[in-house]
């Protein structure tokens, strides 16, 4: 950047940043749901690929932009109406680049499941670069009855080229409210030498990939021993309700950690992980 | 208003191991680690604390507290259920759910307080702001006392010497007071944990055997 840029004018020489809003809602439908309302608005789209015969609404979520830095701006709505089954991804993993100073990128998700509705919120993995700068904001709501599964893979750095992250700003906050009270809530907020902190043996003893998992069902305490089961020494399940199931597991890196993702998500999905966890 | 020597003495009396909270029968996933050999001395122990204090419970709970000692009375049950929701674990639950009603029970029929069961940080932090007890030794004392509780934990279950134990209390106060001073001034929606290790040693504990501690 040329020196005779004066303070303050470094915001307005910057590029313009990638905005996305996508929103919209799925209702039952005679076999199956369907799509109610839809808009979209920049660099953030969703496709609805054809599935199953009375199976739920896929949602695959695509940033055009290729990825999240600094002042970016994304938003997802997405309501379940009474009956309605949806389910969301992301066409690719979300990458979160090295950003200039100033404000991070934000990515803000708000779902809601009425009564009798199904909401899977299973995006792709989330690959914070060295530098990055990214605010995200999850907040469910749900209504009595409806069942909610999600799952939020995140990888420190990308692994095949040895890249720790030394700098960077990431925060998260998660809610899961039901009739209006909070059921679920997480919070991260790492800075500056990510890795270090990473490294400590309470924190994550090194690995580099972690995901959170929580599924709200009746069927929640039935299916902890088997998720149980399936995990790794570095992953642990509990249950915060009879019908809250919360999950934390880490892995060396994000490849061993869809491997031990998978079949959890097979179980909890009845073998309808939308497809492109499979790619 | 207390005088700060009364104050001090009331506080020293809420976070004394002799306050009959059952600090002792909780480990805070200690168990599991030290099963597993991950803690195994003084040295592997302090660290782990240290992580347990600065990026999962003593920044939460800190941060609760706080917030619970500004709270108008009917902001409680939206902050305590906010507490609640952030537990990682059943265990770890029942572990601040368990010590903040017992800890209600007793200050409530000896101060005479209107005190409902609240989670651990929270009944604290409401009983201080009903005493009158200021905020930054309230915080300072509390993170203290959870310090010498899983240090007291570490000397059964690793094993650790006396002088070991105390050892390591001393070497995290610094600790305890800098994260007391921050969480002054964060908010409800700045709770964060990154003790994703601890957290899953905990979860795991539910499983353990044989176990001693009820996390």
């Amino acid at each position: 950047m040329p020196e005779t840029v004066a303070p303050g004018a470094r915001e307005a020489v910057q590029p313009p940043r990638a905005r996305g809003a996508v929103r919209f809602s799925v209702r039952a439908a005679r076999g199956g749901s369907a799509l109610a309302t839809f808009r979209h608005a920049g660099s953030l789209r969703a496709v609805f690929p054809r599935v199953r015969p009375g199976g739920a609404v896929e949602a695959v979520l695509v940033n055009t932009a290729g990825g999240v830095t600094g002042g970016d701006r994304f938003s997802v709505e997405a309501a379940a109406e009474a009956g309605a089954a949806l389910t969301l991804s992301t066409q690719a993993c979300e990458r979160a680049y090295r950003a200039p100073p100033g404000p991070p990128g934000r990515l803000s998700v708000r779902l809601s499941a009425a009564a009798g509705a199904r909401l899977a919120w299973l995006p792709q993995e989330t690959i914070l670069y060295d530098g990055a700068a990214l605010e995200r904001r999850l907040e469910i709501d749900l209504a009595p009855g409806a069942r909610f599964l999600m799952c939020e893979p995140l990888i420190f750095g990308r692994a095949a080229m040895g890249e720790r992250l030394t700098s960077g700003e990431f925060r998260d906050h998660v809610t899961i409210t039901r009739a209006g009270g909070p059921i679920y809530r997480d919070g991260v907020h790492l800075s500056g030498d990510i890795a270090a902190t990473l490294a400590r043996p309470g924190i994550a003893r090194g690995a580099g990939a972690m995901a959170a998992l929580v599924l709200v069902a009746d069927t929640a305490e039935a299916a902890l021993p088997q998720v149980r089961a399936h995990l790794p020494e570095t992953g642990g399940a509990s249950l915060l309700a009879p019908d809250v199931l919360a999950l934390r597991l880490l892995a060396p890196d994000g490849e061993g950690l869809r491997r031990a993702l998978l079949p959890i998500l097979d179980l909890l999905t009845d073998d309808s992980l939308p497809r492109a966890w499979r790619l | 208003m207390p005088t700060a020597t009364d104050a001090r003495l009331t506080l020293a009396q809420w976070l004394s191991p002799a306050y009959p909270t059952g600090g002792f029968a909780w480990s805070h996933g200690l168990e599991t680690e030290v099963a597993g050999g991950r803690v195994a001395d003084a040295e592997s122990f302090e660290a782990w604390l240290a992580d347990v204090l600065e990026h999962g419970l003593g920044r939460t709970d800190a941060v609760l507290l706080a917030e619970a000692h500004r709270a108008a009375p009917e902001e409680l049950p939206a902050l305590d259920a906010e507490a609640r929701a952030f537990a990682p674990s059943a265990e770890r639950l029942a572990e601040t759910a368990e010590q903040g009603a017992a800890f209600a029970r007793t200050t409530a029929a000896v101060w005479g307080l209107d005190l409902p069961p609240l989670t651990h940080p929270v009944a604290v932090g409401r009983a201080a702001a009903l005493m009158g007890l200021p905020l930054p030794d309230t915080l300072a004392l509390y993170l203290h006392a959870v310090t010498a509780s899983l240090s007291s934990a570490a000397q059964r279950l690793v094993p650790l010497g006396q002088t070991e134990a105390q050892a390591a209390v001393a070497h995290l106060a610094p600790l305890c007071a800098r994260l007391a001073d921050e969480a002054e001034s964060r908010g409800r929606d700045e709770l964060s944990s990154a003790a994703w290790a601890a957290d899953i040693a905990a979860m795991r504990h539910e499983t353990l055997q044989p176990r001693l501690f009820r996390s």
